[in-house]
């Protein structure tokens, strides 16, 4: 009893085992006539997701000025402080940078610069592969990182919301009521 | 001595105080925005509600507003409370204008804590907001109205706490606004405090405007030297250059604020004109080369002529290290000095001051806040030492009477008795006021015949000062013989510069002083001087008249100063602010300034306001300065002289290890020397000349400071009173020319009654150093057209 179970058992082992190879081989062989998947990278550019983590831009609101206001707040969250600046007060009493500067070489594109940024200024592009023959080269300054788009928010204006008097009076910002009149006694 | 319980913790305190300070005695921070140590509670803002689980009150309450009571059981987390703050933070929210990122309190922001300490993110309210237009509030304070939560801090500082009435709270219900009448620059003195206090950006900062972040800055507990009360302060700065000062509290000095001197005067340590590079012959050369010439043009000067040739110069702004260090190359090289003082009767009122607080007589700035009667002798509280009026203010706030003898106009935020008198008059007019029985009217007649004005003033003050339990002497060094021998009177010097009392103490009693070097430079007996941290102009115009005597001149410096420009061997020197360093005021409180900028040239001038260079491999430009001390060390090193090693524990009888935080008095005093002669009237007919500093731009350091200087007048202005005006034939507002020397300075005359008779107040500066004791018409001449 036991011996013919044995002998049934070693059959079917047997013909698993070959049903398993004959199942792999006949994979192998149906791709050889299937299309590859492989992308013949740099050939071929695949797109990437618009919200991919690459080169860090400067974007500007929809009325063409730039967004970047030198917060500070994306040197701050910067991991490996890669990014420096200095705020100035524009001619129109903007704050903006006077220089800003992202050292790419040092950059790990975690993206918490972009999660920072309150004016959506600073936006991660899905541009990754930037090589240069010299380190010194990866140091990107304002002028090279400012587009002249709203990236992935185009209709965004932290102007249009802020309270405060730059190109824009008091009062006339979203959601503002007229400035109160100090000399009046009027309910 | 209440005692109470707050989350779960007992605690006693002293009765009056609010439980809000009871729970920050046990490290307890409970949120707030309008209550202020020294401002106390106003209950405007709602955000510091605790629940009173027992005691004599129950309930939600505001915990700046209840004083701490024996039987309290308070809890701060009560979740009741917790939901009342962060409601009540939703609330102040609901007009703020969210510009964060654009404002510069950010970083440094109570509103933006307690936003999102309390977990308000989202805008529930869906109403418009209320706006306001901005006002101008001057150089220093920049006005952002659409921010302000309404705590009343800046007004109950500026008005009740400063007296000046130009700016304050108007309108009404949910419309109240923070401002002046009309745009223009804030009057006070101190306004530059309401940045520091404002808890949200309405006010803040203007100099630094856009500068940085608070969390980007290097910051270091510093101590103010722009004039000899040594305010604690914290200096922040970024990239190379010092951005901001701000108040640092000192229970023992300046409480929790500074004056507007102290905090915008830090611009000289960036300047352009600062002298970063050695030079040699005026030609910028290396820092290793300019020594070895120093060590040997000194040395040429020794061997031809002998040890006692060459003589130090020091000053009062220097720190103690440096001040030792001079001492301790002097004495290596046998070295005639280093002298301090401009003449000998100079440093001899300065010990002599010292020494009169020995015995436990010397008092703080909040000690003076706490008197009930205090006289200035010869001294001008806001421009000699400008935080000594916010604490007159407070002490007349608590009903102390308050006088000021002394010739120059006197301007205070506070009810006092000015009383005008020339130099030679302050002796008897303080042998009146301090004496242990109050004058009667007759005395005071006696005393001072020719002022028959002051005499009702002085009736009232007599016995005022004759009763009061707890009176302070303020005065200036020259009149250091009027400390009266009566116990109770407190004294407060007030010295000519920020570390005076260190010169003094550092110096010895037969030092020479910096005239006697003149005549020793004039008779040919010293060849070489070394000027450490030192002007000779602004010291001693006799000195700076000899320097062309000299073979050679080694300056030490960090200022562009007229010194530097006649250097044969400039050295640069590190400011305070780099090399940090121990100063001491003018109660002879030692205090440690901790270094806080990197040396060399500031980012935005390397990079001309633009991108900085990208050479990383270049030598930073500018930092070639050295410590003074360091300097004179290499120097001692360059001439193979034997420094003894020297600690201004020496001199002080407190080494570096033992300076405390809040400062510590120093316990070796000068023993009482001579007291200096009183003032006594000129000979002739001439007006006294009395020098009389401006809040900016007359301090040593402030000459050189760009915004403190933007600050100062455009004309000189010399002061007289009506009579003399009318004797020399002049009028109010009249062009003069002033000469001084071989110069002539053009200047402006302002005619006052509060000018004492027979005195002229001049600018303190050092084009007017030459100026004799005292001037008559030669000197004071109509401008022809």
């Amino acid at each position: 009893m036991e011996e013919k179970k044995d002998k049934t058992g070693l059959l079917r082992e047997v013909l698993d085992g070959a049903a398993g190879l004959a199942g792999s081989y006949a994979a192998t062989l149906t791709h050889l006539f299937r299309r590859p998947v492989t992308e013949q990278y740099p050939e071929y550019k695949r797109p990437m997701p618009a919200r991919t983590r690459g080169r860090i831009i400067l974007t500007r609101s929809p009325d063409g000025k730039e967004r970047c206001v030198a917060c500070y707040l994306c040197s701050g969250a910067c991991p490996v402080n890669c990014i420096s600046m200095q705020s100035e007060e524009g001619p129109d009493g903007r704050r903006r940078a006077a220089w800003f500067r992202i050292n790419f070489a040092r950059c790990i594109y975690c993206g918490l610069c972009e999660e920072a940024c309150p004016t959506l200024a600073l936006q991660l592009t899905p541009e990754f592969a930037f090589c240069k023959d010299a380190i010194e080269d990866f140091v990107y300054e304002k002028e090279d990182l400012l587009v002249d788009h709203g990236g992935k928010d185009p209709d965004y204006d932290f102007y249009a919301h802020a309270g405060v008097a730059a190109g824009r009076p008091k009062g006339e910002h979203i959601g503002e009521d007229e400035p109160v009149d100090v000399k009046s006694i009027l309910p | 001595m209440p005692d109470l319980i707050i989350d779960g913790r007992p605690v006693r305190v002293p009765k009056g105080t609010p439980v809000i300070a009871a729970a920050e005695s046990l490290g307890i921070v409970i949120p707030r925005f309008c209550w202020h140590p020294a401002l106390g509670a106003a209950g405007a803002c709602r955000m510091c509600a605790v629940m009173f689980l027992d005691g004599p009150v129950k309930g939600l309450e505001m915990s700046c507003m209840v004083p701490a009571a024996d039987g309290m059981v308070v809890e701060t987390f009560h979740p009741e409370a917790v939901t009342f703050r962060r409601r009540v933070v939703e609330l102040l929210m609901a007009n703020h204008p969210h510009d964060c990122p654009v404002c510069d309190e950010g970083g440094h922001c109570l509103l933006q804590d307690e936003t999102i300490s309390g977990g308000h993110a989202l805008r529930r309210f869906p109403g418009r907001k209320r706006t306001y237009l901005d006002q101008d509030l001057g150089p220093f304070i920049q006005h952002e109205m659409n921010r302000c939560i309404h705590c009343y801090r800046c007004a109950r500082f500026y008005q009740e706490y400063c007296g000046y009435l130009d700016f304050g709270p108007m309108q009404n219900a949910n419309r109240v606004y923070f401002g002046r009448f009309a745009s223009g620059p804030l009057e006070s003195p101190f306004s530059g405090n309401l940045a520091d206090i404002c808890p949200t950006g309405t006010l803040t900062d203007k100099p630094g405007r856009y500068k940085s972040r608070r969390w980007d800055c290097q910051r270091a507990p510093s101590v103010c030297p722009h004039c000899s009360l040594g305010c604690a302060t914290v200096a922040l700065s970024r990239y190379r250059e010092v951005v901001r000062v701000e108040a640092r509290e000192n229970p023992a000095v300046n409480g929790h604020f500074i004056c507007d001197r102290g905090r915008y005067s830090f611009g000289y340590a960036a300047s352009a004109e600062r002298p970063r590079q050695a030079r040699a012959d005026g030609v910028p050369t290396s820092m290793s080369t300019a020594l070895a010439l120093a060590g040997t043009r000194l040395g040429g000067v020794v061997e031809a002529f002998g040890p006692e040739a060459v003589a130090v110069v020091g000053s009062a702004r220097s720190s103690l290290e440096t001040q030792t260090a001079l001492t301790a190359l002097a004495r290596a090289g046998g070295w005639r000095g280093p002298a301090f003082f401009a003449d000998r009767t100079e440093q001899q009122a300065v010990a002599a001051a010292l020494a009169a607080l020995a015995g436990g007589r010397a008092r703080s700035l909040a000690e003076i806040g706490q008197a009930d009667a205090v006289l200035c002798l010869g001294v001008s509280p806001l421009h000699d030492a400008p935080m000594l009026a916010l604490s007159l203010r407070q002490a007349a706030r608590a009903g102390a009477v308050v006088a000021v003898a002394d010739p120059r106009p006197a301007t205070l935020p506070l009810p006092f008795t000015h009383l005008p008198l020339a130099p030679d008059k302050l002796p008897g007019a303080a042998a009146l006021l301090t004496g242990a029985e109050a004058a009667d009217a007759a005395a005071i007649q006696r005393a001072l015949p020719l002022s028959p004005e002051l005499w009702p003033a002085l009736e009232r003050l007599a016995p005022a000062f004759a009763a009061a339990g707890n009176p302070v002497l303020v005065f200036a060094p020259a009149l250091a013989a009027q400390a009266p021998a009566d116990a109770r009177f407190g004294l407060f010097p007030v010295l000519c510069g920020p570390n005076a009392a260190g010169a003094a103490l550092v110096a010895d009693a037969d030092a020479p002083a910096c005239d006697d070097l003149a005549r020793a430079i004039e008779a040919g007996e010293v060849k070489g001087l070394v000027l450490a941290e030192a002007d000779a102009a602004a010291l001693s115009p006799r000195l700076a008249a000899a320097l062309p005597g000299l073979e050679t001149l080694v300056v030490l410096d960090h200022l562009p100063t007229p010194s530097f420009a006649a250097a044969k061997v400039f050295l640069p020197t590190q400011t305070l602010f780099e090399s940090g360093g121990t100063l001491c005021n003018n109660e002879a409180r030692l205090q440690y300034a901790a270094p806080v900028a990197p040396p060399g040239e500031p980012v935005s001038r390397d990079g001309r306001g633009g991108h900085p260079p990208r050479d990383y491999a270049r030598k930073l430009p500018g930092t070639d300065p050295l410590p003074a001390a360091a300097l004179c060390a290499v120097l001692a090193l360059e001439m193979g002289l034997d420094m003894p090693a020297l600690s201004f524990a020496a001199f002080t009888g407190v080494g570096p290890e033992d300076v405390a935080p809040e400062g510590t008095r120093a316990t070796r005093l000068p023993a009482a020397p001579t007291a200096p002669a009183p003032p006594s009237a000129p000979p002739g007919q001439g007006l006294v000349v009395v020098r009389d500093d401006a809040l900016f731009a007359t301090d040593a350091y402030g000459r050189y400071a760009p915004l403190a200087r933007a600050q100062a007048p455009a004309a000189s202005v010399v002061r007289l009173h009506p009579d003399d005006a009318a004797g020399l034939g002049l009028a109010d507002g009249e062009a003069l020319t002033v000469t001084v020397g071989d110069r002539r300075i053009e200047a402006t005359l302002a005619v006052s009654a509060a000018v004492a008779r027979g005195a002229a107040v001049v600018p303190r500066l050092p084009g007017w150093a030459g100026l004799p004791a005292a001037i008559g018409p030669e000197t004071l001449r109509r401008r022809q057209p």
